[in-house]
Protein backbone atom coordinates (compact mmCIF):
# COMPACT_ATOMS: atom_id res chain seq x y z
CA UNK A 1 0.00 0.00 0.00
CA UNK A 2 1.19 3.59 -0.78
CA UNK A 3 2.25 5.49 2.08
CA UNK A 4 0.67 8.90 2.29
CA UNK A 5 3.01 11.64 2.07
CA UNK A 6 3.21 14.01 4.81
CA UNK A 7 1.67 16.73 4.61
CA UNK A 8 4.02 20.24 3.86
CA UNK A 9 5.05 22.56 6.07
CA UNK A 10 3.69 25.76 5.35
CA UNK A 11 6.63 28.26 5.40
CA UNK A 12 4.19 31.26 5.49
CA UNK A 13 2.30 30.29 8.45
CA UNK A 14 4.62 31.26 10.76
CA UNK A 15 4.13 35.22 10.85
CA UNK A 16 0.49 34.46 10.93
CA UNK A 17 0.35 32.18 14.13
CA UNK A 18 2.64 34.77 15.87
CA UNK A 19 0.79 37.73 15.86
CA UNK A 20 3.24 39.51 12.69
CA UNK A 21 6.12 38.82 15.34
CA UNK A 22 8.34 36.92 12.80
CA UNK A 23 10.20 40.05 11.97
CA UNK A 24 11.06 40.56 15.35
CA UNK A 25 12.72 37.25 16.07
CA UNK A 26 14.03 37.37 12.38
CA UNK A 27 15.80 40.41 13.58
CA UNK A 28 17.26 39.25 16.74
CA UNK A 29 18.30 36.04 15.16
CA UNK A 30 20.39 38.28 12.84
CA UNK A 31 21.27 40.43 16.16
CA UNK A 32 22.94 36.95 17.53
CA UNK A 33 24.84 35.90 14.36
CA UNK A 34 26.14 39.75 14.81
CA UNK A 35 27.85 39.43 18.13
CA UNK A 36 28.67 35.11 17.23
CA UNK A 37 30.61 36.96 14.18
CA UNK A 38 32.04 39.38 16.43
CA UNK A 39 33.26 37.10 19.23
CA UNK A 40 34.91 35.14 16.34
CA UNK A 41 36.55 38.27 14.99
CA UNK A 42 37.59 39.69 18.50
CA UNK A 43 39.38 35.87 19.32
CA UNK A 44 41.17 35.57 15.62
CA UNK A 45 42.66 38.95 16.81
CA UNK A 46 43.65 37.68 20.24
CA UNK A 47 44.99 34.61 18.76
CA UNK A 48 46.83 36.26 16.16
CA UNK A 49 48.26 38.95 18.50
CA UNK A 50 49.11 36.35 21.15
CA UNK A 51 50.69 33.71 18.78
CA UNK A 52 52.19 36.02 15.74
CA UNK A 53 56.02 34.38 16.39
CA UNK A 54 55.20 30.95 16.94
CA UNK A 55 55.36 27.81 14.40
CA UNK A 56 56.80 30.38 12.31
CA UNK A 57 58.13 27.44 10.04
CA UNK A 58 54.78 26.32 9.47
CA UNK A 59 52.91 29.69 9.34
CA UNK A 60 55.22 31.42 7.42
CA UNK A 61 54.58 29.43 4.27
CA UNK A 62 50.48 29.42 5.31
CA UNK A 63 49.85 32.97 4.98
CA UNK A 64 52.02 33.54 1.88
CA UNK A 65 50.42 30.74 0.03
CA UNK A 66 47.05 32.50 0.96
CA UNK A 67 48.48 35.53 -0.33
CA UNK A 68 49.37 33.94 -3.55
CA UNK A 69 46.06 32.47 -3.87
CA UNK A 70 44.20 35.50 -3.17
CA UNK A 71 46.26 37.64 -4.62
CA UNK A 72 48.67 37.03 -6.73
CA UNK A 73 46.91 34.41 -9.27
CA UNK A 74 44.08 36.84 -9.39
CA UNK A 75 46.66 39.26 -11.37
CA UNK A 76 45.91 38.40 -14.34
CA UNK A 77 41.99 39.13 -14.62
CA UNK A 78 42.36 42.30 -12.45
CA UNK A 79 44.85 43.67 -15.40
CA UNK A 80 42.16 42.40 -17.73
CA UNK A 81 39.44 44.31 -15.66
CA UNK A 82 41.89 47.17 -14.85
CA UNK A 83 42.10 47.52 -18.82
CA UNK A 84 38.39 47.12 -19.70
CA UNK A 85 37.78 49.67 -16.03
CA UNK A 86 40.13 52.34 -17.86
CA UNK A 87 38.88 52.32 -20.95
CA UNK A 88 35.12 52.32 -20.38
CA UNK A 89 35.25 54.67 -16.99
CA UNK A 90 38.17 56.06 -16.78
CA UNK A 91 38.73 57.23 -20.18
CA UNK A 92 35.37 58.25 -21.35
CA UNK A 93 34.73 59.90 -18.12
CA UNK A 94 38.37 62.32 -19.07
CA UNK A 95 37.06 62.70 -22.54
CA UNK A 96 33.67 63.77 -22.05
CA UNK A 97 34.53 66.27 -18.98
CA UNK A 98 36.94 67.62 -21.33
CA UNK A 99 34.48 67.86 -23.98
CA UNK A 100 32.10 69.70 -21.59
CA UNK A 101 35.16 72.18 -20.22
CA UNK A 102 34.27 70.72 -16.81
CA UNK A 103 38.16 69.02 -17.30
CA UNK A 104 39.42 71.01 -14.35
CA UNK A 105 37.09 68.78 -12.05
CA UNK A 106 38.74 65.64 -13.49
CA UNK A 107 40.69 64.92 -10.43
CA UNK A 108 37.95 65.63 -8.12
CA UNK A 109 35.66 62.97 -9.78
CA UNK A 110 38.15 60.49 -10.67
CA UNK A 111 39.68 60.17 -6.96
CA UNK A 112 36.15 60.69 -5.25
CA UNK A 113 34.17 57.81 -7.34
CA UNK A 114 36.71 55.70 -8.56
CA UNK A 115 39.84 55.95 -6.26
CA UNK A 116 38.05 55.91 -2.97
CA UNK A 117 34.23 53.78 -3.92
CA UNK A 118 35.12 51.92 -7.11
CA UNK A 119 38.09 50.27 -6.27
CA UNK A 120 37.50 48.92 -3.34
CA UNK A 121 34.68 47.40 -4.00
CA UNK A 122 35.54 45.95 -7.37
CA UNK A 123 38.65 44.13 -5.99
CA UNK A 124 36.74 43.18 -2.79
CA UNK A 125 34.16 41.43 -4.84
CA UNK A 126 36.46 39.78 -7.38
CA UNK A 127 38.83 38.33 -4.27
CA UNK A 128 35.22 36.74 -2.84
CA UNK A 129 34.11 35.81 -5.73
CA UNK A 130 36.99 33.90 -7.12
CA UNK A 131 38.72 32.98 -4.22
CA UNK A 132 36.53 33.43 -0.80
CA UNK A 133 33.22 31.24 -1.86
CA UNK A 134 35.85 28.43 -2.77
CA UNK A 135 37.33 29.20 0.35
CA UNK A 136 34.04 28.46 2.39
CA UNK A 137 33.75 25.22 0.32
CA UNK A 138 36.85 24.21 1.34
CA UNK A 139 36.73 24.94 5.36
CA UNK A 140 33.26 23.70 5.04
CA UNK A 141 33.83 20.21 3.95
CA UNK A 142 37.25 20.13 6.21
CA UNK A 143 34.40 20.87 8.93
CA UNK A 144 31.64 18.79 7.60
CA UNK A 145 34.44 15.71 7.23
CA UNK A 146 35.75 16.13 10.86
CA UNK A 147 39.37 17.15 10.03
CA UNK A 148 38.58 20.64 12.20
CA UNK A 149 38.38 17.67 15.47
CA UNK A 150 41.56 16.35 13.79
CA UNK A 151 43.59 19.49 13.56
CA UNK A 152 42.77 19.69 17.44
CA UNK A 153 43.07 16.05 18.53
CA UNK A 154 47.08 16.86 16.78
CA UNK A 155 46.97 20.19 18.97
CA UNK A 156 46.73 22.34 16.36
CA UNK A 157 44.87 25.41 16.93
CA UNK A 158 42.24 25.73 14.17
CA UNK A 159 42.27 29.48 14.22
CA UNK A 160 45.84 30.08 14.68
CA UNK A 161 46.33 27.31 11.56
CA UNK A 162 43.47 28.26 9.45
CA UNK A 163 41.99 31.25 10.26
CA UNK A 164 44.64 33.91 10.48
CA UNK A 165 46.78 33.19 8.06
CA UNK A 166 42.82 33.07 5.71
CA UNK A 167 42.46 37.10 7.34
CA UNK A 168 46.03 38.59 6.67
CA UNK A 169 46.15 36.58 2.98
CA UNK A 170 42.18 38.43 2.06
CA UNK A 171 43.59 41.33 3.67
CA UNK A 172 46.75 41.92 1.96
CA UNK A 173 45.45 40.59 -1.07
CA UNK A 174 42.53 43.01 -1.73
CA UNK A 175 44.82 46.22 -0.56
CA UNK A 176 47.22 45.10 -3.01
CA UNK A 177 45.18 44.28 -6.14
CA UNK A 178 43.08 47.78 -5.27
CA UNK A 179 46.60 49.56 -5.94
CA UNK A 180 47.31 47.46 -8.85
CA UNK A 181 44.02 47.95 -10.50
CA UNK A 182 44.49 51.60 -9.93
CA UNK A 183 47.55 51.91 -11.87
CA UNK A 184 46.48 50.20 -14.60
CA UNK A 185 42.79 51.54 -15.13
CA UNK A 186 44.65 55.11 -14.79
CA UNK A 187 46.76 53.99 -17.49
CA UNK A 188 44.69 52.60 -20.01
CA UNK A 189 41.99 54.96 -18.77
CA UNK A 190 44.69 57.69 -20.21
CA UNK A 191 45.71 56.27 -23.16
CA UNK A 192 41.97 56.03 -24.09
CA UNK A 193 41.16 59.57 -23.53
CA UNK A 194 44.44 60.54 -25.23
CA UNK A 195 43.24 59.11 -28.66
CA UNK A 196 40.14 60.75 -28.25
CA UNK A 197 41.96 63.97 -28.03
CA UNK A 198 43.14 64.89 -24.34
CA UNK A 199 46.02 67.30 -24.56
CA UNK A 200 47.35 66.62 -20.83
CA UNK A 201 50.42 65.14 -20.96
CA UNK A 202 50.75 61.42 -18.75
CA UNK A 203 52.41 63.98 -15.72
CA UNK A 204 49.72 66.54 -15.95
CA UNK A 205 46.89 64.05 -15.61
CA UNK A 206 48.54 62.32 -12.97
CA UNK A 207 49.33 65.29 -11.40
CA UNK A 208 45.70 66.61 -11.67
CA UNK A 209 44.39 63.12 -10.11
CA UNK A 210 47.41 63.63 -7.18
CA UNK A 211 46.34 66.94 -6.17
CA UNK A 212 42.43 66.12 -6.16
CA UNK A 213 43.56 63.82 -3.17
CA UNK A 214 44.03 65.08 0.56
CA UNK A 215 46.45 64.41 2.87
CA UNK A 216 44.14 61.89 4.75
CA UNK A 217 43.09 60.10 1.93
CA UNK A 218 46.07 57.68 1.41
CA UNK A 219 45.39 56.15 5.24
CA UNK A 220 42.17 55.65 4.72
CA UNK A 221 41.89 54.54 1.86
CA UNK A 222 44.70 51.84 2.90
CA UNK A 223 42.76 51.14 6.26
CA UNK A 224 39.08 50.46 4.12
CA UNK A 225 40.62 47.90 1.47
CA UNK A 226 42.33 46.27 4.14
CA UNK A 227 38.83 46.36 6.29
CA UNK A 228 37.23 44.82 2.91
CA UNK A 229 39.66 42.30 2.91
CA UNK A 230 39.97 41.16 6.28
CA UNK A 231 35.86 41.14 6.83
CA UNK A 232 35.78 38.75 3.94
CA UNK A 233 38.28 36.57 5.26
CA UNK A 234 36.53 36.48 8.50
CA UNK A 235 32.95 36.08 7.22
CA UNK A 236 34.63 33.08 5.33
CA UNK A 237 36.25 31.18 8.20
CA UNK A 238 32.75 32.21 10.48
CA UNK A 239 30.61 30.33 7.96
CA UNK A 240 32.99 27.58 7.20
CA UNK A 241 34.24 26.59 10.85
CA UNK A 242 32.51 28.30 13.45
CA UNK A 243 29.70 25.98 14.08
CA UNK A 244 28.78 21.81 13.18
CA UNK A 245 28.14 21.48 9.44
CA UNK A 246 27.01 18.76 7.29
CA UNK A 247 27.97 18.71 3.97
CA UNK A 248 24.56 19.81 2.62
CA UNK A 249 25.18 22.51 4.64
CA UNK A 250 28.20 23.32 2.71
CA UNK A 251 26.37 24.87 -0.12
CA UNK A 252 24.16 27.39 1.56
CA UNK A 253 27.13 28.58 3.88
CA UNK A 254 28.82 29.99 0.82
CA UNK A 255 25.63 31.77 -0.49
CA UNK A 256 25.28 32.84 3.10
CA UNK A 257 28.71 34.16 3.07
CA UNK A 258 28.68 36.22 -0.24
CA UNK A 259 25.09 37.92 0.67
CA UNK A 260 27.12 39.02 4.45
CA UNK A 261 30.11 39.81 2.52
CA UNK A 262 28.43 42.37 0.25
CA UNK A 263 26.44 43.81 3.10
CA UNK A 264 29.50 43.96 5.82
CA UNK A 265 31.59 45.68 2.66
CA UNK A 266 28.98 48.18 2.15
CA UNK A 267 28.07 49.02 6.07
CA UNK A 268 32.06 49.85 6.08
CA UNK A 269 31.51 51.77 2.52
CA UNK A 270 28.90 54.12 4.25
CA UNK A 271 30.92 54.58 7.58
CA UNK A 272 34.01 55.98 5.76
CA UNK A 273 31.53 57.82 3.45
CA UNK A 274 30.34 59.75 6.51
CA UNK A 275 34.35 59.75 7.68
CA UNK A 276 35.19 61.68 4.76
CA UNK A 277 32.12 64.07 4.85
CA UNK A 278 33.02 64.92 8.46
CA UNK A 279 36.91 65.52 7.63
CA UNK B 1 62.76 10.10 22.49
CA UNK B 2 59.94 9.83 23.76
CA UNK B 3 59.21 10.94 27.89
CA UNK B 4 58.75 7.49 29.67
CA UNK B 5 55.77 7.99 31.52
CA UNK B 6 55.75 9.33 35.33
CA UNK B 7 53.57 7.29 36.50
CA UNK B 8 52.35 3.62 35.92
CA UNK B 9 48.64 5.05 35.74
CA UNK B 10 48.60 6.33 32.10
CA UNK B 11 44.90 7.06 32.54
CA UNK B 12 41.59 7.09 35.08
CA UNK B 13 38.16 8.29 34.60
CA UNK B 14 36.04 8.74 37.59
CA UNK B 15 31.98 8.66 37.30
CA UNK B 16 32.38 9.63 33.52
CA UNK B 17 29.19 10.48 31.83
CA UNK B 18 29.55 10.50 28.01
CA UNK B 19 28.18 13.11 25.93
CA UNK B 20 26.68 11.67 22.25
CA UNK B 21 29.29 13.29 19.55
CA UNK B 22 26.42 14.58 17.61
CA UNK B 23 24.10 16.29 20.51
CA UNK B 24 26.06 17.08 23.71
CA UNK B 25 22.75 17.40 25.50
CA UNK B 26 22.41 13.62 25.03
CA UNK B 27 24.21 11.17 27.48
CA UNK B 28 25.26 8.03 25.14
CA UNK B 29 27.35 6.62 28.42
CA UNK B 30 27.34 7.35 31.61
CA UNK B 31 28.94 6.03 35.12
CA UNK B 32 32.55 5.02 33.64
CA UNK B 33 35.25 4.33 36.42
CA UNK B 34 38.38 2.90 34.67
CA UNK B 35 41.99 2.80 35.33
CA UNK B 36 44.00 2.10 31.94
CA UNK B 37 48.32 1.45 33.14
CA UNK B 38 50.89 2.07 30.93
CA UNK B 39 51.80 -0.59 28.78
CA UNK B 40 48.25 -1.66 28.66
CA UNK B 41 46.15 -2.95 25.65
CA UNK B 42 42.45 -1.69 26.04
CA UNK B 43 39.97 -2.84 24.00
CA UNK B 44 36.17 -1.06 24.28
CA UNK B 45 34.07 -2.96 22.12
CA UNK B 46 30.42 -2.39 21.60
CA UNK B 47 28.02 -1.90 18.75
CA UNK B 48 27.72 1.11 16.52
CA UNK B 49 26.42 4.07 18.28
CA UNK B 50 26.91 2.74 21.09
CA UNK B 51 29.57 5.61 22.44
CA UNK B 52 32.43 4.42 21.41
CA UNK B 53 33.70 6.97 19.37
CA UNK B 54 32.23 9.96 21.73
CA UNK B 55 34.74 8.21 24.69
CA UNK B 56 38.31 8.54 22.86
CA UNK B 57 36.67 11.95 21.86
CA UNK B 58 35.81 12.97 25.60
CA UNK B 59 39.40 11.26 26.81
CA UNK B 60 40.81 13.32 23.76
CA UNK B 61 39.25 16.78 25.35
CA UNK B 62 37.51 17.40 22.14
CA UNK B 63 33.81 16.97 23.63
CA UNK B 64 33.85 17.94 26.92
CA UNK B 65 32.80 15.53 29.64
CA UNK B 66 29.11 15.43 30.42
CA UNK B 67 29.58 14.26 33.92
CA UNK B 68 33.27 13.80 35.98
CA UNK B 69 36.25 13.77 35.32
CA UNK B 70 39.37 12.47 33.17
CA UNK B 71 43.14 12.28 34.27
CA UNK B 72 45.49 11.85 31.49
CA UNK B 73 49.09 10.83 33.05
CA UNK B 74 47.86 11.95 36.41
CA UNK B 75 46.04 15.32 34.84
CA UNK B 76 42.86 16.32 34.28
CA UNK B 77 42.14 16.72 30.72
CA UNK B 78 38.75 17.81 30.84
CA UNK B 79 39.51 21.33 32.52
CA UNK B 80 37.75 23.76 31.14
CA UNK B 81 39.34 26.24 29.00
CA UNK B 82 42.81 25.61 27.16
CA UNK B 83 45.01 28.05 28.42
CA UNK B 84 45.51 25.90 31.93
CA UNK B 85 48.84 25.36 32.24
CA UNK B 86 50.15 22.01 30.55
CA UNK B 87 47.06 21.32 29.43
CA UNK B 88 47.76 21.14 26.01
CA UNK B 89 51.09 19.36 26.97
CA UNK B 90 49.33 16.73 28.21
CA UNK B 91 47.12 16.59 25.73
CA UNK B 92 49.81 16.11 23.41
CA UNK B 93 51.16 12.96 25.32
CA UNK B 94 47.85 11.10 23.90
CA UNK B 95 47.33 10.33 19.93
CA UNK B 96 44.21 10.11 18.72
CA UNK B 97 43.50 7.82 15.46
CA UNK B 98 39.65 8.30 14.18
CA UNK B 99 37.89 5.51 12.73
CA UNK B 100 37.25 4.75 8.79
CA UNK B 101 40.02 6.97 6.99
CA UNK B 102 41.28 8.93 9.80
CA UNK B 103 39.80 12.44 9.02
CA UNK B 104 43.45 13.02 6.82
CA UNK B 105 43.63 16.06 5.90
CA UNK B 106 42.26 16.45 2.12
CA UNK B 107 44.13 19.74 0.68
CA UNK B 108 47.12 18.28 2.11
CA UNK B 109 49.78 15.27 0.57
CA UNK B 110 49.90 11.98 2.61
CA UNK B 111 53.31 13.48 3.38
CA UNK B 112 52.19 17.03 4.36
CA UNK B 113 49.29 15.28 6.08
CA UNK B 114 52.45 13.27 8.26
CA UNK B 115 55.03 15.96 8.89
CA UNK B 116 52.42 18.95 9.56
CA UNK B 117 51.94 18.49 13.70
CA UNK B 118 55.57 17.56 13.93
CA UNK B 119 56.92 20.83 11.71
CA UNK B 120 53.40 22.44 13.73
CA UNK B 121 55.06 21.72 17.58
CA UNK B 122 58.82 21.54 16.75
CA UNK B 123 58.94 24.73 14.74
CA UNK B 124 61.19 22.97 12.10
CA UNK B 125 60.41 22.97 8.27
CA UNK B 126 59.11 20.34 5.59
CA UNK B 127 62.69 19.17 4.52
CA UNK B 128 63.94 18.62 8.19
CA UNK B 129 60.96 17.07 9.18
CA UNK B 130 61.03 14.28 6.55
CA UNK B 131 65.31 13.67 7.21
CA UNK B 132 63.70 13.15 10.86
CA UNK B 133 60.93 11.06 10.59
CA UNK B 134 61.70 9.21 7.58
CA UNK B 135 62.53 5.55 9.50
CA UNK B 136 59.18 5.88 10.48
CA UNK B 137 57.83 6.69 7.85
CA UNK B 138 59.42 3.84 5.97
CA UNK B 139 58.27 1.40 8.98
CA UNK B 140 54.94 2.37 8.49
CA UNK B 141 55.60 1.35 4.75
CA UNK B 142 54.40 4.72 3.22
CA UNK B 143 56.95 6.05 1.28
CA UNK B 144 55.96 5.06 -1.40
CA UNK B 145 52.66 7.17 -1.49
CA UNK B 146 54.02 10.23 0.39
CA UNK B 147 53.17 12.72 -2.67
CA UNK B 148 49.43 11.40 -3.16
CA UNK B 149 46.91 12.99 -2.57
CA UNK B 150 44.27 11.21 0.54
CA UNK B 151 41.33 11.09 -1.55
CA UNK B 152 43.11 8.72 -4.24
CA UNK B 153 44.20 6.51 -1.12
CA UNK B 154 41.95 3.00 0.15
CA UNK B 155 40.64 3.28 3.67
CA UNK B 156 42.77 1.02 4.74
CA UNK B 157 45.79 2.88 3.43
CA UNK B 158 44.50 6.35 4.85
CA UNK B 159 43.87 4.99 7.92
CA UNK B 160 47.64 4.13 8.76
CA UNK B 161 48.52 7.61 7.35
CA UNK B 162 46.33 8.78 9.86
CA UNK B 163 48.34 6.55 12.79
CA UNK B 164 51.72 8.10 11.14
CA UNK B 165 50.63 11.20 11.59
CA UNK B 166 49.46 10.92 15.26
CA UNK B 167 53.05 8.66 15.77
CA UNK B 168 54.88 11.25 14.71
CA UNK B 169 54.32 13.48 18.20
CA UNK B 170 55.55 10.33 20.11
CA UNK B 171 52.15 10.07 22.13
CA UNK B 172 52.65 7.74 25.47
CA UNK B 173 48.96 7.27 24.70
CA UNK B 174 47.74 6.05 21.59
CA UNK B 175 43.81 6.00 20.92
CA UNK B 176 42.61 3.73 18.07
CA UNK B 177 38.87 4.19 17.17
CA UNK B 178 38.06 1.06 15.60
CA UNK B 179 41.18 0.43 13.83
CA UNK B 180 40.93 -3.18 12.49
CA UNK B 181 37.55 -2.22 11.21
CA UNK B 182 37.05 -3.20 7.37
CA UNK B 183 40.76 -4.39 6.86
CA UNK B 184 41.81 -7.16 4.33
CA UNK B 185 43.75 -9.66 5.00
CA UNK B 186 47.29 -7.86 4.41
CA UNK B 187 46.51 -4.59 6.30
CA UNK B 188 44.74 -6.75 9.07
CA UNK B 189 48.25 -8.59 9.65
CA UNK B 190 50.52 -5.29 9.57
CA UNK B 191 47.96 -4.06 12.43
CA UNK B 192 48.41 -6.51 14.67
CA UNK B 193 51.94 -6.79 14.35
CA UNK B 194 52.20 -2.96 14.93
CA UNK B 195 49.84 -3.29 17.90
CA UNK B 196 52.37 -6.17 19.32
CA UNK B 197 55.41 -4.26 18.52
CA UNK B 198 53.90 -1.11 20.07
CA UNK B 199 53.22 -2.77 22.91
CA UNK B 200 56.83 -4.49 23.44
CA UNK B 201 58.17 -1.17 22.55
CA UNK B 202 59.73 -0.29 19.36
CA UNK B 203 62.94 1.63 18.67
CA UNK B 204 61.11 3.49 15.66
CA UNK B 205 58.04 4.13 17.85
CA UNK B 206 60.76 6.05 20.70
CA UNK B 207 61.65 2.84 22.63
CA UNK B 208 58.97 2.96 25.05
CA UNK B 209 55.92 0.71 25.43
CA UNK B 210 52.98 2.24 24.24
CA UNK B 211 49.66 2.37 26.18
CA UNK B 212 46.82 1.84 23.74
CA UNK B 213 43.21 1.62 23.68
CA UNK B 214 41.12 1.05 20.82
CA UNK B 215 38.04 0.92 20.00
CA UNK B 216 36.35 -2.29 18.02
CA UNK B 217 32.81 -3.43 16.85
CA UNK B 218 34.04 -7.06 16.63
CA UNK B 219 36.44 -8.88 19.35
CA UNK B 220 38.43 -11.87 17.26
CA UNK B 221 41.04 -9.78 16.02
CA UNK B 222 42.32 -8.77 19.02
CA UNK B 223 42.71 -12.58 20.17
CA UNK B 224 46.06 -13.41 20.14
CA UNK B 225 47.20 -10.09 21.56
CA UNK B 226 46.10 -10.47 25.63
CA UNK B 227 43.87 -7.24 25.94
CA UNK B 228 41.58 -6.35 28.70
CA UNK B 229 37.85 -5.66 27.54
CA UNK B 230 35.15 -3.31 28.34
CA UNK B 231 31.86 -3.28 27.00
CA UNK B 232 30.01 -0.99 26.19
CA UNK B 233 26.01 -0.99 25.41
CA UNK B 234 22.78 0.60 26.52
CA UNK B 235 24.72 3.47 27.47
CA UNK B 236 26.59 1.32 30.24
CA UNK B 237 29.93 0.41 31.00
CA UNK B 238 31.39 -3.22 31.55
CA UNK B 239 34.89 -4.19 32.72
CA UNK B 240 35.79 -7.58 31.51
CA UNK B 241 39.05 -9.37 32.57
CA UNK B 242 40.08 -11.46 29.72
CA UNK B 243 38.52 -12.52 25.95
CA UNK B 244 36.56 -15.72 27.66
CA UNK B 245 34.78 -13.06 29.54
CA UNK B 246 33.50 -11.66 26.65
CA UNK B 247 32.92 -14.65 25.08
CA UNK B 248 30.75 -15.51 28.14
CA UNK B 249 28.84 -12.12 27.89
CA UNK B 250 28.22 -12.49 24.44
CA UNK B 251 25.23 -14.43 24.60
CA UNK B 252 23.61 -11.20 26.72
CA UNK B 253 21.55 -8.66 24.48
CA UNK B 254 23.79 -6.09 23.01
CA UNK B 255 26.85 -8.06 23.11
CA UNK B 256 25.62 -10.99 21.14
CA UNK B 257 27.64 -9.57 17.74
CA UNK B 258 30.85 -8.05 18.89
CA UNK B 259 32.12 -12.21 18.37
CA UNK B 260 30.40 -12.79 14.63
CA UNK B 261 32.88 -13.24 11.99
CA UNK B 262 33.02 -9.78 10.25
CA UNK B 263 31.43 -9.76 6.84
Amino acid sequence: MEATPPPLKNTGSKEDSDGGLGWLEALLGEWRSLTRLGAFILITLATAARRHRDNSEVMRPQVLGEIHRCGVRLLPIISFLGVILGVVFVGQTVSLMEQFGAGNFTGTFIVTVFLREMVPMIAGLLVLARVGTASVVELGTARALGEVEALEALGIDPIHYLVVPRVIGFAVAVVSLSAYLILISLGSGYLFAYARGLKASPIEFFTQIAGAMSALDFPLWVLKTLLFGALTGWVICYQGLARAMTLEEVGPATTRTVAVCVVGCLMIDALFITVYLLL
Amino acid sequence: MRTPPSTTVALETRSLGIASSTSLDRISLQAVDWSVDTGELWVVAGAQGAGKTALLETLAGLIPAAAGEVRVFGRRVDASGDDAPGLQETRRRLGLVFDGGGRLFSALSVAENILLPWCYHQNRSHAEALGELEPLIRHLQLESILSRKPTSLSRSWSRRVALARSLVLEPDLLLLDNPLAGLDAVHLRWWRGFLAEALAGHPVLGGEPLTIVATADAVRPYVGLDPRFALVASGHWRILTDIEAVLAATGEEGFRDLTEPRP
